[in-house]
């Protein structure tokens, strides 16, 4: 089957800056995809990229089967929600009527009901909307447009707990009602875990990590308790940090455990506990993808 | 719906840009005729640049305040740009048309009842009606498109692109007028006739083909240009 978003060998550069270099990713249609990483890693643009509001500078990007840059077939089935979204002198109102012109799967009833979740309403201009106000405004028009593909780039910036949880279970009641294919850049990955079927994770314009979230959930664990037992159950194995302080001491394992090696550590005190998918986003993030082999330092831990 | 009308309509969903026009001429008008003075011939139609001129500062901001969030709502730049230049073209003709029948009636009513020249230009809006609608719908559009184009490139390259594109127009202009001097050409007949031989319908053209000129200039900008 055709990928919803197919990119290869994606490089975008900027006089002395690389944004973007040699990206190779495949986005099947009907997933909510996490893209992940550090501030300036590169989200941003292949994002703008995918929405055709930027050009790369070399590799091939299609969406839904074509290049998106100039396309209107596809562009009017792709949605770009962005933090830094510039809106012209109209009102909240003016804008979803706007973007239901354009947009052939616009959903007005949705539109209304997120503005009530959300407190916003439609009189008010958008230039006297808080932060907050304004990413809630993206996300009602990035979800009442029922994008074929739709973009998420750190959608709700300034948004309160209480709102983002909206966020969430509207997105995911949407998506169950009427599938469709979602990236959603963000940097609250515990809070979007849940959503995410696929993490891809970029560094410095390169695409660091890319597998199924069941998969990051279950593929480490943190060791603790005293030293002879975690060196006992971690020896031969990948380890991707290693912290030592007096007799205790804990390792991040790389690898599913056996109900064996379970057993083997509630009996000799150990703590296990499942790296969450933030903390191997930052293990990849920080270059830590190789297992750290094991030193009698006090305190130790990988670096890229 | 054709994209390029849904620009043009998304570009009216704000209409306070546009209801200035309104207001422009009956205000502009007014400061003329008092302004005028009481000695023949009684020309204010130089008040009337403002409207002209206004037109070139619509179609800075359809570009640079609308361009980010249309490219969101699935308009390519190409349509965006095209879509705009037709709310352009519209409102061109309409204005047009607008002064022509001022004219007319300023014509009827010998300048108001006050003499007044000011929907009577000389030489360029002075002819019949159909000249008059003709010059005036095309030399708002050429502002118009003239307009896009800076809103283009304060959008991407903002004051540096902008102040660049000016220079490089500073210096056609006065690369032009040099050569004007050097080679002795007469620009303006002696007896106070038509510019370089040219009628007003002749000046029309010559302002047409550089209409077609910017709206290439502008289209070609506007493909390079990221949100």
């Amino acid at each position: 089957m055709t990928p919803a978003i197919s990119v290869t060998g994606l490089t975008r550069r900027y006089r002395d800056d690389t944004a973007l270099n040699d990206v190779n990713i495949a986005i099947s249609g009907g997933t909510i995809t996490g893209l992940l990483g550090r501030n300036g890693a590169g989200k941003t643009t292949l994002l703008r990229i995918l929405a055709g509001q930027e050009f790369p500078s070399s590799g091939s990007v299609r969406v839904l089967g074509a290049p998106p840059a100039e396309n209107e077939d596809v562009l009017r089935r792709v949605m770009l929600v962005r933090e830094d979204q510039v809106y012209p002198d109209i009102k909240v109102g003016q804008a979803l009527r706007a973007a239901s012109w354009f947009r052939p799967s616009w959903d007005s009833a949705l539109a209304s009901s997120l503005l009530d979740d959300f407190g916003l309403r439609a009189s008010k201009a958008v230039k006297k909307l808080s932060r907050g106000q304004r990413s809630a405004l993206g996300i009602t028009i990035g979800l009442a447009a029922r994008a074929e593909v739709t973009l998420f780039d750190e959608p709700y910036a300034g948004l309160d707990a209480v709102a983002r949880q909206v966020f969430y279970d509207r997105l995911l009641a949407d998506f169950a009602e009427f599938p469709r294919t979602v990236l959603l850049s963000t940097h609250l990955i515990d809070e979007a875990a849940a959503l995410f079927e696929a993490v891809i994770v970029i560094d410095r314009g390169r695409v660091v990590l890319d597998a199924p979230a069941d998969v990051l959930r279950g593929v480490a664990t943190r060791v603790s308790g005293p030293s002879l037992a975690v060196d006992a159950l971690a020896g031969g194995r990948p380890v991707w940090e290693r912290r030592r302080l007096g007799s205790q001491a804990s390792v991040v394992i790389v690898g599913p455990l056996s109900p064996d090696d379970r057993e083997r550590a509630r009996s000799s005190g150990l703590d296990l506990t499942p790296l969450s998918l933030q903390q191997v986003v930052v293990q990849a993030a920080a270059g830590v993808l190789a297992p750290v082999p094991q030193t009698d330092s006090e305190t130790e831990r990988a670096s890229a | 719906m054709n994209t390029w009308v849904k620009v043009a309509r998304y570009n009216l969903v704000r209409p306070a840009n546009y209801l200035v026009l309104l207001w422009i001429l009956p205000l502009s008008f007014a400061v003329g005729a008092v302004t005028v003075g009481r000695r023949p011939p009684h020309v204010a139609s130089g008040y009337l640049i403002s409207f002209f001129l206004y037109f070139a500062v619509l179609g800075m901001q359809a570009i640079g305040q609308s361009l980010p969030f249309g490219l969101t709502l699935g308009a390519s730049r190409r349509s965006f740009y095209f879509g705009t230049a037709l709310l352009g073209m519209a409102l061109a003709l309409v204005s047009g048309l607008v002064l022509t029948a001022l004219q007319a009636i300023e014509r009827a009513t010998g300048g108001w009842g006050l003499s007044i020249h000011f929907f009577r230009v000389p030489y360029l809006l002075n002819g019949p009606w159909y000249a008059t609608w003709l010059t005036s719908a095309v030399v708002l559009f050429a502002l118009f498109a003239y307009g896009m184009w800076y809103g283009i490139l304060w959008s991407r390259w903002g004051l540096l692109g902008t102040l660049a594109f000016i220079a490089v127009q500073a210096l056609v202009v006065v690369a032009a007028v040099v050569v004007v001097a050097v080679e002795h050409w007469h620009v303006r007949s002696a007896d106070g006739g038509p510019y370089a031989g040219l009628t007003a319908l002749g000046v029309t053209g010559v302002i047409a083909a550089l209409t077609v000129l910017l709206l290439a200039g502008g289209h070609a900008t506007i493909r390079r240009a990221t949100v």
